[in-house]
């Protein structure tokens, strides 16, 4: 089983790193959004206004989109082509294809996460400490990870590159009116509160909001924060047993 | 080997089967022929447990491919339609890729045996998307081949390839089938039949008959075209050979006698198009 996982993920790393232009749209796509949030933050500032409790979980939207929109359509483009017939027949089994996959994608993910995050830190001058900077890491991260397993499982939903699109925005957009980014939880209504439990996005902003606060660390949020890999652990099972095998 | 019994398929409502039995015995080439649409690709993702079938039995080496999906898979080898590659990885790194999940022993020899066997050795580190229809397609049959299958289910292997090509497929398939391996094979190429031991001919989900390519000729009529004192007289007979010496008797000072015989081709095709002589 792990030698067929580990088959996927080298596979799917050999095509990305053939991909150049996929590569550099990945890695120059949230340097350059990044950026562009500097330069709204900057116009926006007002004495009623101060941005730097936005800077942080911002930027983890920003890592949740761009990885979940490029991983929305890989299984797509693998049933259309028919290679993924090709895979289940030649005995390649839906867990190994799915955890190949989000190992594969991790890999990019670190990078991107590592680019938000520095960057962020020299825009922004944050100035965090370096255990808060490895703890704000670690949550970008691992909600990249889930946007990775969130994407793959809308994937198995579309028959075509065509039927991902409307999915996007029915992610996306909930997520970030419910997550707390824009409005805090507590202000809105009771059934929005809820609705915000079922997204990666509410639990990683809880969990930023704390840990960017002076002498506070992860663990002081860890209720919050293992709903993350928890979070991550039920996609993956849930995508897992959402790719069809036959029709 | 394979054996289907009243096999039907819907897709809402699309009747893409429809009480298609057949039986292909072990080592031999069997050839499912019809134009597209007939069923042919729904039949054989049945077979390789890709589609639920909606009635009827399957089995290969006595398995049901749903319910024993894996041991089926282990023994059978898929040519799709499609080259179904990876296009941005070498003719190699494919074929690696699909045999690594067989955990074949001295894989890499492997990988080089069927290389050397559709011949792209020489191609073998270069990425897919620069390949001819026909190069996409000996890749696809390498990635079929590598596990050593003692079934090969392909579809439409030889659509959109070159008549030398095509010739060089059926000697691959020859002798595969002579070293013990059951092939199943779809194709539209009416001209491909004589290299079947069997076919079986679809229509709408159906099949119309199932025999040995000779035994499907013998269903073709011969028109025979006599002058005699400057009139053409025309007939159509079933059984040439007995028929044709009874019908003489009544053209005693015939000049002229033009005889033409349905070819394997014409008897496949008046299938097809839904004339049939019987």
């Amino acid at each position: 089983m792990i030698e067929r996982t580990f088959a996927v993920m080298r596979r799917v790393l050999a095509q990305l790193i053939r991909d150049r232009r996929f590569l550099v749209l990945s890695v120059l796509a949230p340097f350059t959004v990044i950026y562009l949030l500097k330069v709204f933050f900057e116009s926006a500032e007002t004495p009623f206004f101060d941005p730097t409790s936005f800077v942080a979980p911002v930027g983890a939207f920003l890592v949740h989109f761009i990885t979940y929109v490029l991983c929305a359509i890989v299984l797509v483009r693998e049933r259309t082509a028919h290679t993924l017939t090709r895979m289940f027949v030649n005995g390649y089994r839906q867990h190994e294809i799915i955890v190949g996959y989000v190992l594969a994608y991790t890999t990019l993910a670190t990078v991107q996460s590592l680019i938000v995050l520095s960057e962020l830190n020299v825009l922004f001058d944050l100035g965090y400490s370096f255990g808060t900077l490895l703890s704000l890491y670690v949550v970008i991260w691992l909600l990249a990870i889930i946007s990775i397993a969130l994407g793959i499982l809308v994937s198995n939903f579309a028959r075509n590159e065509g039927q991902v699109f409307p999915f996007i925005p029915m992610v996306i957009v909930p997520n970030v009116f419910v997550s707390g980014i824009i409005v805090p939880v507590d202000r809105m209504p009771e059934w929005a509160q809820v609705l915000g439990w079922f997204t990666p996005l509410y639990y990683a902003n809880e969990v930023i909001q704390e840990i960017i606060l002076p002498n506070q660390t992860l663990l002081d949020s860890l209720d919050r924060f293992v709903v993350l890999p928890i979070y991550g652990i039920a996609v993956l099972i849930l995508a897992t047993l959402t790719l069809r095998e036959m029709d | 080997m394979i054996t289907v019994e009243n096999l039907h398929k819907r897709f809402g409502q699309v009747v893409a089967l429809q009480g298609v039995s057949l039986t292909v015995d072990s080592g031999e080439i069997f050839g499912l022929m019809g134009a597209n649409g007939a069923g042919k690709t729904t039949m054989i993702r049945v077979l390789i447990g890709a589609t639920r079938p909606t009635e009827g039995r399957v089995s290969v080496f006595s398995l049901n491919p749903m319910t024993h999906a894996r041991q089926v898979r282990k023994q059978i080898g898929y040519m799709p339609q499609a080259p179904a590659l990876y296009e941005d990885l070498s003719a190699r790194a494919n074929i690696r890729f699909f045999a690594r999940a067989h955990e074949l022993d001295n894989l890499e020899d492997r990988v080089d045996e069927v290389l050397d066997f559709v011949d792209l050795r020489e191609r073998q580190h270069d990425a897919v998307y620069g390949f001819s229809g026909g190069m996409k397609q000996r890749v696809s049959l390498a990635c079929a081949l590598v596990h050593r299958p003692k079934v090969l289910l392909l579809d439409e292997p030889t659509a959109g390839v070159d008549p030398k090509l095509r010739e060089t497929f059926w000697q691959h398939f020859r002798q595969l089938a002579a070293e013990g391996v059951t092939i199943l094979v779809s194709t539209h190429q009416m001209d491909e039949a004589f290299h079947c031991n069997r076919l079986a001919i679809m229509r709408a989900g159906q099949v119309l008959v199932s025999d040995t390519p000779q035994k499907v000729m013998e269903r073709g009529q011969t028109r025979v075209k006599i002058q005699q004192s400057g009139a053409t007289h025309e007939a159509t007979l079933q059984n040439y050979p007995t028929e044709l010496p009874a019908l003489m008797q009544y053209y005693p000072q015939a000049e002229r006698i033009d005889i033409q015989q349905d070819t394997l081709e014409d008897v496949v095709l008046s299938l097809i198009r839904g004339v049939d002589h019987d």
